[in-house]
């Protein structure tokens, strides 16, 4: 019914890592939230059931708790019931997580052949039986990669987080993403068994897509939390170049190289737990302060909320992957996967790689370029508004639980040998290959796998960073230089909160370059004064970007239902015997379409019943013409 | 390990030599009277006596992130590759955590500009995160091609190994790194085609607009940083692409790499001469030739093996 093997256990780590600093922080939250004993009900329910997840060991029990945690982080969701966008968001999530359920159902249907009771081991026996394994593996993928939240299904991501209460986004965008990770390891290693080529370039290159979309959307955002939803996205495709880079080498035989890949996947889903989470908690905080999402509210904060502001940028650097912090060593682990595509031997994936590591070197410079943005926005500068005026820090349990996860970061930077062990503990379960001892050698130095592969040192670049920092700050003490405190130098102008750039301003170039994607509603009014167009007095610009998978796939997926729906009811208009007749023709078509495809395919039955089916539809339905 | 230090004190001393030697050069072409090749020890010297201005509306940032612009950049110091035959070389970090840590230092940078509260600050900023968001594929994949060149991501090694056995059945290749790497160059140390740094008008400014509330120890700072940053790229420059007189005898080999600088900033400051800036939503082309020339060289490299 359970099963507590390595792989398990590690994913119960990493909740629990999540969970244990979010405890605090949502306590200390809990005052500000209204429905007190129904937060706290499904908020430990949602915990639970992610536990449940990881630890089942059957079908049935993991598709109850799957659900489960759907349910309960569904009704998160709807804990600040007020806000009419927050029922929009709920149903939106609601329908996308289902969407995703009837594949995971699928899916064990046919690798327990209707017994739901029934182990992995034997699931993997029945899978390797099943005619069709790609179908499988499209099933798998539709159904954990929508709780993922991997392009094209991660729309749901940047309308559910904003609108959960923030402990809530931090555990569903640090922690319940990963818990489809961990789904795409157990299924794909424990059920699935003879991987094809091609499901490794499609993980591939579905998390370079994602990587990109969710970072550009990200930089066009302005509300905080729909921004880090975004980044979630961005993060999982990080993950998922990981994983296809594993499982591709797998397919071609290279064993140490796809351990080398599944550690990297494994050690930046620890990361984006720990580094997300406590982003998502200061933006609770911040947004606790100032009753505000927008980010062109804030401004000025770190003098008000020290605490917040520098664990704030501890997770912007290294979510930035920036050294020597642990979002850096593990992108540092995919580039090397990336780059171990050097060694394989079919050429056009060799040449295709490259552009994987084009999109994650495009990723990480605009994230920085993002978090620059929220940083320097959120935190710096002068106040936007009055709320940002007058904030001051959060209470002692937030603080605490801000600062603990900040401690999860620093841990996983300082003893990344320790979580190696554990990542390696994992591969050699599930490939037989252990590589510890060739990643690191000592405990100073990492070093990738690959013929021609490099090596980092974190601890000792760390080291170093301190040691000239401090350095060049003891020469600074020792020369004993006079201060002056003055107003900010503006070639003249006066400096007020106005003239300061805004984050919708600071995105601007990005946002222009990428115009063909954003594709951006841009508002701009001014009041001249007489009629000079250059001089006017009051002027508001605002742009409004709407997604292009939304757009694209979803509401116009909504459309063409609408349209068709018009043309049958026009059809049918209300009498019986129209009614009747269309029922005789889906069945007509059913039964033709069940001869063709499933029992026997031959052209001449096809196209003498295509025949039958139009005079059927003209006679029937369309009648004589009016 | 004597030559090791060396060889970054040496580094160090020529730093803000560099900026002074292309301005001086500049000047020269231009028919000016050209400033001394010290100006750059004038400058230092002189903000070094000077007192800090602090404007009231910055926060701690102002204080602390002058001081992480430049310990990146002197840590990256230690990781050049050998300019002498024989020198240590640090073999544990790879070229990524080199650009890493170049990033590191602008993403401080960035933040300086927003921390002041000015429009011009915001400015640099914004236009800074996006010409280096950019700047960060082209030089991923050229690291990558020049790797396979090399045998090694280490830039140290790769260093050596480019000198010993010069890549000659792969010259397109690396012509083709090399290209792109120059333009990289460019776009990292703000010199002309991307910025200018010697404008102080907000349309064309992006370095300057960032450091424009500094001043004192604190522009001092900055100041070596770039300088440094510089000498970063110049030394990889042609450590990498001019891989040769590494095995001269010392003193020879030193002179050697010291010419090698001073050409390639002459051939810097001829582009500048010869160049008008571009404006800001034309830069993206200049990357953009950047990393075709990179995805060029990589797939030259696999397909023709040339």
């Amino acid at each position: 019914m359970f099963i507590f093997d390595k792989l398990s256990i590690l994913f119960v780590f990493l909740i629990m890592l999540g969970v244990v600093p979010n405890l605090f922080y949502s306590f200390g939250y809990l005052p500000h939230i209204k429905r007190k004993i129904h937060y706290l009900v499904h908020y430990f329910g949602f915990i639970a059931s992610m536990l449940g997840v990881v630890v089942a060991g059957n079908a049935l029990v993991f598709l109850l708790f799957w659900e489960l945690m759907s349910l309960t982080s569904w009704q998160l969701i709807l804990t600040e019931i007020e806000d009419k966008s927050t029922i929009k968001a709920a149903r939106f999530y609601f329908f996308m997580t289902h969407f995703g359920f009837v594949f995971l159902l699928l899916f064990f249907l046919i690798v327990t052949n209707g017994n739901l009771e029934i182990d992995f081991n034997s699931m993997k026996i029945i899978a390797s039986d099943f005619a069709y394994p790609t179908l499988l593996f499209f099933f798998a993928v539709l159904g954990l990669l929508s709780k993922a939240g991997v392009v094209p299904m991660h729309v749901w991501l940047p309308y559910a987080h904003p609108a959960a209460p923030s402990p809530v986004s931090a555990l569903m965008s640090g922690v319940m993403l990963k818990v489809a990770i961990y789904g795409l390891f157990r299924f794909l290693f424990d059920i699935l068994s003879n991987w094809q080529l091609e499901w490794g370039v499609l993980i591939l290159i579905l998390g370079a897509i994602s990587s990109l979309v969710g970072v550009l959307y990200a930089l066009s955002e302005h509300d905080i939390k729909a921004l880090l939803a975004n980044h979630s996205i961005e993060n999982i495709g990080i993950i998922l170049l990981g994983f296809g880079m594993g499982m591709i080498f797998l397919s071609l035989k290279l064993p140490t190289l796809s351990a080398f890949a599944f550690m990297a996947a494994l050690f930046h889903s620890f990361n984006h737990m720990s580094f997300k989470s406590l982003l998502f908690m200061g933006a609770g905080s911040v947004l606790h302060q100032t009753k505000t999402k927008n980010m062109e509210k804030y401004g000025g904060l770190i003098k008000a909320m020290p605490i917040t502001a520098f664990t704030f940028l501890l997770a912007s650097i290294s979510i930035s992957a920036l050294p020597p912090t642990n979002g850096f060593l593990s992108e540092w682990m995919i580039f090397q996967s990336l780059l171990g595509s050097a060694s394989i031997d079919n050429i056009s994936l060799k040449l295709a790689i490259p552009f994987s590591v084009f999109a994650l070197a495009l990723t990480g410079g605009l994230a920085i370029a993002c978090f620059v943005k929220v940083f320097g926005i959120t935190f710096l500068g002068l106040h936007r508004s009055t709320n940002a005026k007058h904030a001051h820090e959060v209470n002692m349990m937030m603080k605490i639980g801000m600062i603990l996860m900040s401690l999860v970061v620093v841990s996983l930077m300082l003893f990344t040998p320790f979580y190696m062990k554990l990542f390696d503990g994992i591969t050699s379960q599930l490939l037989h290959v252990s590589i510890y001892n060739k990643i690191f050698p000592n405990i100073w130095s990492m070093h990738s796998i690959s013929d021609n592969g490099g090596i980092v040192s974190p601890l000792i670049l760390l080291a170093g960073l301190i040691v000239l920092t401090l350095s060049i700050y003891a020469i600074y003490k020792s020369l004993n230089i006079k201060h002056r405190v003055y107003h900010t130098w503006a070639c003249g102008y006066n400096t007020s909160a106005k003239t300061q750039y805004s984050a919708t301003g600071f995105a601007g170039p990005i946002r222009r370059f990428f115009t063909w994607l954003y594709v951006p509603d841009e508002h701009f009014e001014k009041e001249v004064i007489a009629g000079h167009k250059t001089k006017f007095k009051d002027a508001s610009f605002s742009v409004h970007v709407r997604p292009l998978f939304e757009r694209s796939l979803y509401q116009s997926s909504v459309r063409w239902t609408n349209k068709m729906s018009y043309y049958v009811y026009r059809l049918a208009h209300f009498e019986q015997s129209r009614y009747a007749a269309m029922i005789f023709n889906i069945l007509l078509s059913v039964l033709f379409s069940y001869r063709i495809f499933v029992h026997e395919f031959s052209w001449a039955t096809l196209a003498l019943e295509s025949v039958v089916m139009i005079i059927s539809i003209k006679v029937l339905l369309i009648g004589d013409k009016k | 390990m004597i030559l090791y230090i060396f060889s970054i004190m040496l580094l160090i001393f020529l730093a803000p030599l560099m900026p002074s030697f292309m301005k001086m050069v500049k000047m020269y072409l231009l028919y000016k009277k050209p400033i001394s090749i010290f100006q750059g020890y004038r400058d230092f010297s002189k903000l070094l006596s000077k007192e800090i201005i602090i404007s009231k509306e910055t926060s701690a940032i102002t204080r602390i992130a002058p001081f992480l612009v430049l310990s990146p950049l002197l840590l990256t110091l230690f990781f050049l590759p050998p300019i002498v035959s024989g020198e240590y070389y640090v073999s544990f970090v790879d070229a990524f955590t080199i650009t890493g840590l170049i990033s590191l230092s602008t993403f401080f940078l960035m933040l300086l500009g927003l921390d002041s509260a000015s429009s011009f600050g915001g400015l640099g900023s914004s236009r800074e995160a996006f010409i280096s968001a950019l700047v960060e594929p082209a030089m991923i994949l050229t690291l990558f091609s020049v790797s396979m060149m090399a045998k090694n991501l280490g830039i140290g090694q790769a260093g050596i190994n480019l000198s010993l056995h010069f890549p000659s059945a792969h010259i397109a290749s690396f012509i083709f790194a090399g290209i792109s790497f120059f333009i990289l160059l460019i776009a990292e140390n703000g010199r002309i085609p991307v910025d200018n740094p010697e404008t102080h008008l907000e349309l064309t400014m992006v370095h300057e607009a960032m450091i424009l509330d500094l001043s004192g120890f604190y522009l001092l700072l900055i100041e070596s940083a770039g300088s440094v940053k510089f000498i970063i790229f110049a030394s990889i420059f042609v450590s990498l692409f001019v891989p040769f007189g590494l095995n001269l005898p010392i003193v020879l080999a030193i002179l050697v790499f010291i010419a090698k600088l001073f050409i390639l900033a002459i051939a810097v400051a001829l582009l500048e001469v010869n160049m008008a800036k571009l404006r800001l939503f034309k830069v993206p082309n200049l990357l953009g030739i950047a990393i075709v020339f990179a995805f060029l060289s990589l797939i030259t490299f696999y397909v023709l093996g040339a």
